[in-house]
């Protein structure tokens, strides 16, 4: 029999991206979700250093009756710090970047516009809901929303927008990618798609955990529908979800890392198949671990905080891996500058120029978070650190360090290229980073002392009768911490108003994307279905039995929902 | 696929560093016998009257071991304290406790300083952990999840004396 001739096919001409400007498409689109991220990561980093003053017995010696302007109560601020910075800023942010990484790799538009500003609107409402609902007081349950608080239905509502609208995206990513595919078969797809298409992966399964709990659970009981729930069961749900998110925020600034500083550096990257190692573990090990979160739950049983302990070891190899790649880019970057001997090639890097040198704040950041994350993902030591001043301090140095300050390394080049003006000013940018970096290392290190001594975090510590002088000392470091890092904010916000509004010079700095890839990795390594096969067993192995166990119909359940404000059931 | 050799030592190295981080939590577990919370038993939070909760406080089981059952509400530590006395509880040294806690309302905490001893509460579950207090000394209960405006004064405390 006679092989059938494929069809003559129409090869879509690749899309030429200009170098130093955007096409009229992407700046819409992109400036959208970018700006949109910036806005709301104004509203909640403020927060932050507030919170620091509340917490820091020296300074409320100093001002008895300070409060936090505009959002007074203390739990209203830490809610939109924590909603609006970890949720909506990083979730507007890495749509927003996987559109433009996306685009430009591929040379191709998105498969469909349409779907992209659909999912856009959805979040939009989505985070106005939300901050109406924190607003108005009707929320503050902070941004894990344990039940058997409850908030006001808009509060889920637009946190379900926000989650459906991400699904879109996944979609259009997808479509995009088989579209890409079907033109390019037998290639590989360029490392940062690649990566991109991991962490939506990754993503979409977390979420499942979210929507269960916000849909079944949470929505129902604020809108009367239901009257009982099971906190530990909603838990359960929440960290399902809740270590993939700290992926999802992870795996944009990798992308940095590995596919953009090697060329911002004048480097290469060290080991391509490795580095798809790397977001492969990361997808497939962020999944089963997030009992870590829960060892000091009541209703999980200790075998079930051991399997996750493991795995939560085993997902700390693709950071080491990242590790080594990035430290040898760094080194190839650093001996073409002129660095001699061993270890001159950690000196020798371009701490000049802000799109580097807030990438390399960063790693310094996320080295001392990193293992700071190991130490209390030890089942043994979280006894002494669990829900102390400790965890934020650590995430601290991870989301607000590594992460965040990758994203504004980011923004320094992306703004730029959707005002179609250069950055407003280097000097000022370079301030802010430093100032960010030193900051966040003494926040850090007086969150994590503080939490060794026994602070519990999240607490309005002004008035509270239990912390001893020498807490008291960490915790006025982290209010010194909190003024470095609303100067730093306030320079951030400088260079992003004055970028958009008052640059007058032509861009500069270009989008680092490579469009091809020549690596030797196996083309296995795109097989999505299988990975999201071996994600799935996974997740029942490590899920399976520890939902078994917290699932009891006949029990459990009888919680009636609560606000804050008051100790009398809702219904 | 090609792995460099640097790389491949670099990958034997940190996965034996981490193989060596999990044996000492292995030892910790097993010679150590550190314990974390494991499920002791569920409680309806709208009946605790009808539940070992009704009457929260220290039961003396004889040669230093103690029971002591405590019920965590918005925003206090119900020891079984007299109304408008402070949430104390009197320990003598040696004392070996065994805690039954509980949550009448929401997610609260507990944490006792200085010792290892850190709960969730949650309505409905019924969180146990044993602690023995060999140092003379005063140490908070402290709640360590929020609950509400009154969170960071809802505190208890230990005397040993």
């Amino acid at each position: 029999m006679q092989a059938a001739q494929p069809l003559p096919q129409r090869r879509v001409a690749p899309l030429s991206f200009p170098r130093l400007a955007m096409l009229a498409s992407e700046r819409t689109l992109i400036g959208a979700h970018i700006i949109t991220a910036l806005v709301a990561l104004s509203i909640g980093i403020l927060m932050g250093p507030f919170q620091t003053f509340r917490r820091s017995p020296a300074f409320m010696e100093a001002l008895p009756d300070w409060k936090i302007p505009v959002f007074t109560y203390y739990y209203q601020a830490l809610t939109i710090h924590g909603v609006i910075n970890a949720l909506f800023f990083t979730t507007f942010f890495i749509v927003g970047f996987s559109y433009f990484v996306t685009q430009r790799s591929l040379e191709r538009p998105m498969f469909s516009r349409g779907l992209a500003w659909g999912a856009f609107g959805m979040m939009f409402v989505g985070l106005s809901l939300v901050l109406y609902a924190i607003a108005s007081n009707q929320a503050n349950v902070l941004y894990t929303f344990y039940p058997s608080l409850v908030a006001h239905p808009t509060f889920y509502i637009g946190l379900v927008l926000l989650i459906v609208g991400t699904w879109i995206v996944t979609a259009n990513i997808f479509l995009t990618y088989a579209q890409w595919r079907a033109d390019h078969p037998g290639e590989r797809v360029p490392l940062a798609v690649f990566a991109t298409l991991a962490n939506y992966v990754m993503w979409c399964v977390a979420t499942i955990g979210v929507a269960i709990e916000v849909l079944f659970m949470l929505l129902p009981l604020s809108l009367g529908w239901i009257t009982h729930t099971d906190p530990q069961m909603a838990r359960a749900l929440f960290w399902f979800f809740g270590h993939p998110l700290v992926y999802f925020w992870l795996i944009p600034a990798y992308i940095s890392w590995y596919t953009m500083l090697p060329r911002q550096t004048g480097s290469q990257l060290f080991s391509e198949p490795l580095a798809r190692v790397a977001f492969l573990m990361l997808m497939i090990f962020s999944i089963p671990v997030g009992a870590h979160h829960l060892f000091s739950d009541p209703g999980v049983s200790a075998a079930m905080k051991g399997v996750h302990t493991i795995l939560t070891f085993v997902v700390a190899v693709p950071s080491f891996l990242t590790a080594f790649n990035i430290g040898a880019v760094l080194e190839r970057a650093g001996r073409s500058r002129g660095a001699r001997g061993p270890f001159g090639w950690l000196v020798r890097q371009d701490w000049g120029n802000p799109v580097v040198a807030a990438q390399l704040a960063g790693m310094i950041l996320f080295i001392a978070g990193g293992f700071s994350g190991l130490i209390h993902a030890s089942l043994t030591l979280n006894i002494a650190l669990h829900n102390t001043a400790w965890v934020p301090g650590h995430f601290h140095m991870t989301l607000a360090g590594a992460i965040t300050l990758t994203y504004i390394a980011i923004a320094y080049w992306i703004l730029p290229l959707i005002r179609g003006r250069a950055l407003f000013s280097r000097p000022i940018a370079l301030a802010q980073i430093y100032t960010w970096l030193v900051g966040m290392l003494i926040f850090g290190h007086g969150m994590g002392a503080a939490g060794i001594l026994g602070v519990p975090r999240r607490a309005d510590l002004a008035g509270s009768g239990y912390i001893s002088p020498e807490a008291a000392t960490w915790l006025n470091s982290a209010a010194i911490a909190g003024v470095i890092l609303l100067i730093s904010s306030v320079l951030l916000f400088i260079n992003i108003i004055g970028t958009l509004f008052f640059s007058r010079a032509p861009v500069s700095e270009d989008g680092p994307i490579a469009t091809g890839s020549s690596d030797g990795s196996p083309l296995w390594f795109e097989r999505w279905g299988l990975w999201l096969g071996v994600m799935l067993f996974l997740a029942l192995v490590a899920w399976g039995p520890l939902f078994a166990e917290t699932l009891d119909l006949v029990n459990g359940f009888n919680v009636p929902g609560f606000r804050p404000e008051s100790p009398v059931p809702l219904r | 696929m090609h792995i460099d050799r640097l790389e491949r030592y670099w990958i034997i190295a940190v996965t034996a560093m981490l193989g060596v981080f999990m044996a000492a939590l292995f030892v910790s577990v097993v010679v150590f016998r550190v314990q974390l919370p494991s499920p002791v038993g569920r409680v309806d939070p709208r009946a605790l009257a009808e539940t070992e909760f009704a009457t929260p406080g220290l039961t003396d089981l004889g040669a230093s071991r103690y029971d002591m059952h405590i019920v965590a509400k918005m925003w206090n530590f119900d020891l079984g304290q007299a109304k408008g006395e402070p949430a104390e509880v009197r320990l003598p040294r040696g004392a070996q406790v065994t805690f039954f806690v509980t949550s009448e309302d929401v997610t609260h905490g507990f944490f006792i300083e200085g010792h290892d001893a850190n709960l969730m509460l949650l309505p409905g579950q019924i969180a146990s952990t044993t602690v023995r207090f060999n140092r003379p000394g005063t140490y908070h209960i402290i709640c360590h999840e929020y609950c509400g405006p009154a969170h960071a004064n809802m505190v208890a405390a230990i005397i040993v004396e």
